[in-house]
């Protein structure tokens, strides 16, 4: 698969079909992996592909909003590139998605410090119930030359099982949970900042004039940006895991940003990033949206 | 130990209004113990306190020699500047300070002056020109080159005939387009200084206003004769604390707020920075 | 002087101490990681090998903090002073990484020198600090290219060796408000434990990683090397909030009160003016501001580097990014 990817790329560059070239290289500590933008063919060796890329390269393309953009994406990454089409933060002749088949990606808070085994990994909550690790709405579409062995996709039902039990609590219950995990937000924004679709050039947290939430990170202002933050990916979030990912101090967000996407497909059948043809749920409006919820 | 952030409470004696959007705020300490030992430089700033909307650095535009109180010039462009700008005469506010180093007055005793200001650059230099004016005999020549983009914007209207009238002084006023009525020069800061080519000799030229004017100033003054260390300037970045840790203000290892605002020429111009 | 002690004896004597003193710990929070928490209960102490989230630099330079309230009454505006730590109590801190007490002593020389902060003082003051050796370096780390090592007792009142398996304690008492509140523990004969310390300290693996920071880092600030560094960055404030060293704050007002609040110059408007000009609008010229920061200006102010290489910001970057190797491979000019 890296050597196709790697031919494919070098084509690009060479036709100037794109710019530049959104894909993985080697961290320093010669195990994980780490974004890297490639603009000549003489650095598309530099590529890695496997387990470790597990960061959505779909964040960069605000990065480069005048240059046609090469991107290596697994298939929650494509997620989120339809999304930015729907919402015409991008043109579809402005990026070229190379697709690449995947059976799981690392969870890396799950490894201990120090040591960091290849073959013992545990793999991401969210890719235990991916329905599919072959993308479908790419331009290239690399497949694995082996079949797969050891996978992580479990499928595991619909993936709501943890939402469901959050959702058996008692409202007060579900207060304190989320007031814990809450209490030890620092206000890093790295939620924020590795997501895809937050790309608000001036962000509602960040305005100081007026000011819509406590800058300090108590508990007020930090049940504020989260929850604020959460209804503003309503209908759009496609579960890539990032934020959840980045946080510092391990705030369980795919909880709070799936149990919304639940709600979403429950409450108007819609789900983000499936079709790039479809437009953006709270932009249209039609006589005919449910409303049987609306007491 | 003393509460390093915490500020003094003045109340505003007098507002005038300068330009449509600027105005001088004329304070006084409520303590007048405070107001005594508030001791400062010319070309050193206070953090200026407007309760429960926010905190900003301004110039001390009067001279210490002349305790009327301490006087900002402030500019209505943000949040909290606005907030100042909706005060009224009686109001209390919150005055930290004096911070930054000043203007380095033992250096430049017995020099010839060349003051050039563009807009409300000209309010850290009007503490220094009136503290020249008051100690007159310790100064050379004193040149005042004072620039806006129209006669509208120009500051410190009412002094200027006290300083053409003060000995041995100079004023030029500029404005960037022809207007009606206007009988002084016409042009940008940067061109009128090239016409009026001040001499060098034994002089120190003090140089504020916005970025890009003292970007074109300085090669003309180099261009003149002057050299970087007989060139000041006072610079501005966005200040928090004032006094060097919210790390904020830097430029490269220098802090606006400590180690300036005043700098010389020879101190920026080996730096490379981002302005 | 030494203690030899089981870990069932030092946190018995840690619960009673606590009827005096504040004590103040790493505790591990299952799934989530290790964070230093307010002890009430002495066996929740954490001394293994995994390191805290947060570095202990959050307990004398709060994340936010209010400074003053104003209030108003019959017309009058009065200004009241934050609560003053020092009528809080005196407090204990237990676990502190040889790394984290350096990030203190480099804290100091912001907040103790000239204009004397306050709030951070009364903290460093009123706080005891008891060490941890680190037994198990991370690969992330390289404390030992920034002048410590994983038994350095720098900055510290006492320093504890735990193995993590063993129930067995050294503890080295290092100043004498250490030494008074360890009496109750019995000492250990010095010579036969100097041995074993020294034993132990071999044992512990030095960080693999030295890094070699450059001293001319300055002739590098125009390439384009920058740029390139720069662009994984996603501008959040992971590295800056973590870092023992980093103590940039914003100054805001709410509610009444003027609140310190941590900020960092990696953020867009960090430098924002209300102009509207930025000096440093893009990712090149912040990224570049605070790899200076750490290695050249701190250390032509201050004369040390702003870094304690402790790994923080690597391990917890969303993006890996590895500033120690940016800085050492940084060109030599232009």
């Amino acid at each position: 698969m890296l050597k196709e990817l790697k031919a494919i790329s070098k084509e690009l560059l060479k036709t100037k079909r794109v710019d530049v070239i959104l894909a993985y290289k080697r961290a320093s500590d010669g195990v994980s992996a780490m974004p890297c933008f490639i603009f000549e063919e003489k650095d598309i060796d530099k590529m890695i592909l496997d387990s470790y890329c597990v960061y959505n390269l779909s964040n960069y393309i605000k990065d480069f909003p005048d240059k046609k953009i090469g991107i290596v994406a697994k298939a929650c990454d494509i997620k989120s590139i339809i999304v930015l089409l729907q919402e015409n933060q991008l043109k579809r002749a402005d990026v070229v998605i190379m697709g690449i088949e995947c059976h799981g990606v690392i969870d890396e808070k799950r490894l201990c410090p120090g040591e960091r085994p290849v073959q013992d990994i545990g793999f991401n909550e969210k890719c235990r119930s991916c329905k599919s690790p072959l993308p479908a709405f790419c331009d290239y579409l690399l497949k694995e030359e082996e079949e797969r062995g050891k996978t992580g996709r479990a499928s595991e039902g619909d993936g709501y099982a943890s939402i469901r039990k959050l959702e058996a609590k008692s409202p007060a219950e579900r207060l304190k949970f989320w007031e814990e995990e809450f209490s030890r937000c620092i206000r890093c924004y790295a939620c924020r900042q590795v997501c895809p679709l937050c790309y608000c050039p001036k962000c509602v947290a960040d305005q100081t004039d007026l000011a819509w939430f406590s800058r300090a990170s108590n508990l007020k202002g930090n049940m504020s940006w989260n929850v604020v933050r959460a209804i503003h990916m309503a209908g759009r979030c496609v579960a890539c895991g990032e934020c959840e990912r980045a946080c510092p101090v391990g705030i369980p967000l795919m909880e709070l940003n799936k149990k919304i996407e639940k709600d979403v497909k429950e409450l108007f059948g819609y789900e983000a990033g499936a079709d790039a043809e479809q437009k953006p749920l709270f932009t249209c409006f039609d006589k005919k949206d449910p409303e049987d919820f609306v007491k | 130990m003393e509460n390093i952030y915490l500020p003094k409470i003045a109340k505003i004696a007098d507002i005038r209004q300068e330009t449509p959007d600027v105005k001088t705020f004329v304070l006084r300490f409520e303590d007048e113990a405070a107001g005594r030992s508030f001791d400062y430089k010319p070309g050193q700033f206070v953090e200026f306190s407007v309760f429960n909307e926010g905190e900003a650095p301004f110039c001390i535009s009067n001279s210490p020699t002349r305790k009327s109180g301490i006087e900002c010039t402030v500019k209505n462009t943000g949040k909290v500047t606005r907030a100042v700008h909706e005060l009224d005469i009686g109001d209390a506010v919150g005055i930290r300070g004096p911070y930054g180093n000043g203007f380095p007055l033992e250096e430049l005793k017995h020099k010839s002056l060349l003051f050039v200001a563009g807009g409300i650059g000209l309010a850290p230099l009007r503490s220094m020109i009136n503290y020249c004016l008051d100690n007159r005999n310790d100064f050379g020549k004193i040149t005042i080159v004072n620039g806006a983009r129209t006669s509208k914007d120009l500051v410190y209207k009412e002094e200027y005939k006290i300083w053409e009238k003060a000995k041995d002084t100079k004023l030029y006023l500029t404005v960037d387009c022809e207007e009606n009525n206007w009988t002084c020069m016409v042009g940008v800061v940067p061109k009128v200084l090239e016409q009026l080519k001040p001499t060098c000799e034994g002089a120190v030229a003090i140089v504020c206003g916005p970025p890009v004017m003292i970007k074109y100033t300085i090669p003309v003054l180099l261009k003149i004769g002057f050299c970087p260390e007989a060139i000041i300037t006072t610079l501005e970045m966005k200040m928090k604390c004032g006094l060097g840790k919210c790390g904020r203000c830097n430029i490269q290892h220098l802090y606006i707020c400590k180690d300036g605002p005043v700098f010389t020429y020879s101190q920026l111009e080996g730096l490379q920075y981002e302005l | 002087m030494f203690k030899a002690v089981g870990k069932k004896a030092f946190m018995k004597l840690m619960d009673s101490l606590s009827k005096g003193y504040e004590i103040a710990a790493p505790r591990k929070f299952s799934n989530k990681g290790v964070f230093y928490s307010a002890i009430t209960d002495a066996g929740d102490i954490y001394l293994g090998a995994e390191f805290t989230v947060e570095p202990v630099k959050k307990l004398f330079l709060m994340p936010s903090e209010w400074l003053f309230e104003n209030r108003f009454n019959d017309g009058k505006i009065s200004l009241q002073g934050g609560v003053p730590p020092q009528e809080a109590r005196k407090r204990i801190i237990i676990g502190v990484r040889p790394c984290e007490a350096r990030g203190l002593e480099l804290l100091d020389k912001v907040f103790c020198s000239d204009f004397k902060d306050s709030s951070y003082s009364k903290n460093r003051e009123r706080s005891i600090i008891v060490g941890l050796a680190c037994s198990k370096p991370d690969k992330t780390c390289f404390c030992t290219s920034l002048g410590s090592s994983p038994a350095e007792t720098r900055g510290m009142d006492a320093i504890i060796f735990a193995g993590e398996e063993s129930d067995e304690m050294m503890l080295e008492i290092i100043t004498d408000k250490a030494r008074e509140i360890f009496a109750p523990l019995e000492d250990a004969a010095c010579e036969e434990h100097r041995k074993k310390l020294e034993s132990e300290k071999k044992k512990i693996k030095d960080p693999v990683r030295k890094i070699n920071i450059p001293d001319a880092l300055s002739a590098s600030f125009e390439s384009g090397y920058w740029k390139e560094v720069s662009s994984p960055c996603v501008s959040c404030g992971v590295c800056t909030y973590l870092c023992p060293t980093c103590h940039c704050f914003d100054l805001v007002d709410e509610e009444r009160k003027r609140l310190r609040c941590y900020d960092g110059c990696c953020f867009k408007d960090f430098t924002q003016q209300a102009s509207g000009e930025n000096p440093r609008p893009t990712k090149r010229e912040r990224y570049r501001q605070r790899v200076f920061h750490k290695f050249d200006y701190f250390r032509k102010n201050f004369g040390e580097h702003l870094c304690v290489g402790c790994g923080r910001c690597i391990r917890h970057c969303p993006m890996k990014i590895d500033i120690s190797e940016i800085a050492a491979n940084a060109p030599k000019n232009k």
